[in-house]
């Protein structure tokens, strides 16, 4: 039961099986149904452990256990390009990517499953919503662990489906319903892309396996212009799935659904995705320096837009939303300057402080049944001590503050981006600038606020259960002592352990960036605790702004409103355009004309039949005078 | 004029037209019907003179004719019933007022 094939078929096959089962309960039995996803999840995450512990020495790695799956015949598809032996394969993929990876989503998965028995005791559709959530980590589990492109994009499409069952959990919330679509549609749109390139690099590279995808081969195979078009086109993918500038509009919306869910799926794992994949075929993004500045401009503009929205947002989700977006535009960026070391490192931090920093609203929204932070203050947001330990501990290791686990990452994304080019490099200390601000603003508000509006005694008396409290807590501690931990793996007293297993090289703590990180810590702080210090007055101060910049904000940089004018004007005009033209031309000039031709013809025909005996007897007479004619002498007619 | 194959055609073909121009022209239908009669005569009339002058030693023609007759009188018949129904039904025998089976 423990060689690595059987541990990796329990991490992929337990979730489908609680998704099934519980699919499959009878109505009397419902209630079990979060035990057995909390149990699958369970063992999907000590399977994944154990497997790390077999390969933690990194021997023997990477190892593929694949099996093939289609053999596509010499000059079947394309004569000249498809090489001898392509086939395409499933299987499973195991290197220190993966691994790590692998860790992180079933562990993240299994809190968030425990949360949610918390956060979801009062729905009556919760056995829908654990067996939603288990389908997810089978989708996510698979695309983690596939071993080629194709597989990936099988479970890349399954993932952007269960986020679409997901976001529109609460389905008869009207927002939440147009959220799902938006979410979805963006996603195809991205996956379009990924999709094409996926099927130009079989059709002209013949292999769509991880390993194959060096970029020395690749540069060998194909040209450079191809190969820009290709990884532009994968790129994509990720753009759509990791909510990358200009599609990262559909992310903040995804927050109407559950919770727990924008934990999992939109912060930790799924729109982590796609700087997995970047990473994962790293080979082939890296092959063309022209992907890879693309791949490096969209991510500074994704960090920047999302940064800067986040600093005005009130719902306490929106801010963490729009903090997700910047963080994967780092994570990005970081990937684009070179060093996908640079970029899964943080993604591994930034999954588990900001899983912890969801749960942690969920913790104040299930409680105080509001999203806005200031309602959140004035109702008393600072004596749920747990809470606000657990939004500091999210908070300081979000904006970097040593020895948090996000102070090591974010140091190494910046010196990556030092390294490259400076312009980028103060992109990215801005954008850490203003995560500090409005890290800082989040908290002032939550914690200063007067309590004008207690929970009256019914809130109160709301007492919970052993086990929810035990749900709730449990998640939360231990997500925290993560990301407190975390970090420290990338340092010397680990041997650099999760670095050298990225195949990255330790670098010295560098005291200059050490410097930059505390300026900046202490200017976004100070500059936010002088604007916030007094909450109530900054409150009417940011309702009556009206300045450029606040406008500029409030309607996020227009992107929605180009969507709106594109969805609605131009697709709207171009769809009334057809429109006429099938109910004049096709319907009215094709079909409605050949009918009535064919009715003015029968019409005229009828004409013939008048019903005198006299006039059929003449006519037939003619025809026969004719005939006969024509039998007389057939050469005169 | 002699009794040659002509003239039995001369007047063969005088009667057939002058039937059918009764047929077409005459709108009461009595009228009609023996226009018709005429029609009918005229080709028996050729059966006879083809058969008297082609084939003298046969009777073929002369069987047809028999027929002919006996169809005509089948035939007169039949419409002389139509034509008394209709009269009694439209108290008229005009042609013009038979004409509801119009398209």
């Amino acid at each position: 039961m423990t060689t690595p094939l059987s541990l990796l078929w329990i991490i992929q096959l337990a979730p489908i099986l609680a998704f099934l089962s519980i699919q499959v309960l009878p109505k009397l039995a419902k209630k079990i149904a979060p035990l057995v996803g909390i149990l699958c999840s369970l063992a999907a995450a000590s399977a994944s452990l154990k497997l790390l512990s077999i390969y933690s020495h990194g021997q023997n790695l990477p190892q593929q256990f694949i099996h093939p799956w289609l053999k596509i015949a010499d000059g079947k598809i394309s004569p000249t390009f498809i090489t001898e032996n392509a086939t395409l394969v499933v299987g499973f993929l195991i290197d220190p990517l993966n691994l790590l990876m692998i860790t992180l989503v079933t562990t993240i998965t299994f809190f968030v499953q425990l949360f949610s028995y918390y956060y979801m005791a009062e729905d009556p559709s919760r056995p829908r919503y654990f067996a939603f959530l288990s389908f997810f980590s089978f989708s996510m589990t698979g695309l983690v662990l596939s071993s080629n492109l194709l597989q990936t994009f099988l479970f890349w499409e399954l993932v952007g489906l269960t986020s679409y069952l997901l976001i529109g959990f609460w389905y008869e919330k009207q927002s939440a319903a147009t959220a799902a679509r938006k979410a979805f549609v963006l996603n195809r749109l991205g996956d379009l892309g990924f999709y094409l390139g996926v099927i130009l690099l079989f059709l002209l590279f013949g292999s769509l396996n991880f390993l194959d995808l060096k970029s020395d081969s690749l540069r060998q195979a194909l040209s450079p212009a191809l190969l820009t078009l290709i990884g532009v086109l994968v790129f994509m993918g990720v753009m759509g799935k990791s909510a990358q500038f200009p599609f990262h509009a559909w992310l903040p919306d995804a927050m109407e659904g559950p919770t727990p869910v924008s934990a999992l799926i939109h912060s930790a794992t799924m729109v982590a995705a796609g700087v997995f994949l970047l990473s994962r075929a790293f080979g082939l993004f890296s092959a063309s320096e022209q992907t890879l500045f693309v791949v490096l401009v969209i991510g500074s503009l994704t960090a920047f837009v999302g940064a800067s929205l986040a600093t005005i947002q009130r719902d306490i989700k929106k801010i963490m939303a729009y903090s997700t977006v910047s963080q994967l535009g780092l994570m990005v960026m970081a990937i684009g300057a070179g060093s996908p070391t640079a970029g899964i490192f943080h993604l591994s931090t930034h999954a588990y402080f900001k899983a912890l920093l969801f749960l942690t609203a969920g913790a104040f929204i299930h409680k105080f049944h509001t999203n806005d932070i200031w309602e959140i203050g004035r109702k008393g947001g600072k004596k749920d001590l747990l809470a606000v330990v657990f939004l500091i501990i999210g908070l300081v290791s979000l904006c970097g503050v040593p020895p948090f686990a996000g102070f090591f990452s974010k140091d190494m994304i910046l010196e990556t981006l030092k390294e490259k080019n400076s312009f980028f490099y103060w992109v990215a200390v801005f954008v850490s600038f203003l995560t500090v601000y409005y890290s800082t603003r989040l908290f002032l508000v939550v914690f200063l606020s007067k309590i004008t509006q207690p929970r009256h005694a019914e809130g109160l008396a709301h007492h919970d259960s052993f086990a929810l409290k035990f749900c709730r807590a449990v998640p939360l501690i231990s997500l925290a002592s993560i990301s407190l931990f975390v970090g420290f793996l990338s340092t010397p007293f680990f041997h650099h352990k999760i670095l050298h297993w990225l195949g990255g090289h330790e670098a010295p703590l560098n005291p200059e960036l050490l410097a930059t990180t505390a300026i900046l810590i202490l200017a976004g702080g100070g500059l936010a605790f002088l604007q916030f210090k007094n909450p109530e007055e900054a409150e009417t101060k940011l309702e009556n702004d009206k300045g450029p910049l606040k406008i500029l904000l409030d309607r996020k940089f227009f992107i929605d409103d180009f969507y709106a004018f594109l969805t609605k004007k131009v697709a709207l005009s171009l769809a009334a355009i057809l429109n006429w033209f099938d109910r004049t031309v096709i319907n009215g000039l094709m079909v409605n004309q050949t009918s009535f031709s064919v009715m003015r013809l029968g019409r005229v025909a009828s004409l013939l039949q008048n019903g005198r005996l006299q006039d059929y007897l003449s006519m037939a007479l003619g025809v026969g005078v004719v005939i006969i004619f024509y039998l007389i002498n057939p050469k005169g007619f | 004029m002699s009794q040659s194959l002509q003239s039995y055609l001369v007047v063969s073909s005088a009667l057939f037209s002058i039937g059918i121009f009764g047929l077409l022209m005459r709108r009461n239908l009595v009228a009609i019907l023996i226009s018709l009669e005429l029609v009918l005569n005229s080709a028996s009339i050729n059966f006879l003179a083809f058969n008297k002058f082609c084939m003298p030693n046969k009777v073929t023609g002369q069987v047809f004719v028999i027929f002919i007759i006996a169809l005509a009188a089948a035939e007169v018949c039949i419409a002389l019933s139509l034509i008394l129904w209709l009269s009694r039904r439209k108290n008229s025998i005009n042609i013009e007022d038979a004409k509801e089976l119009k398209g």
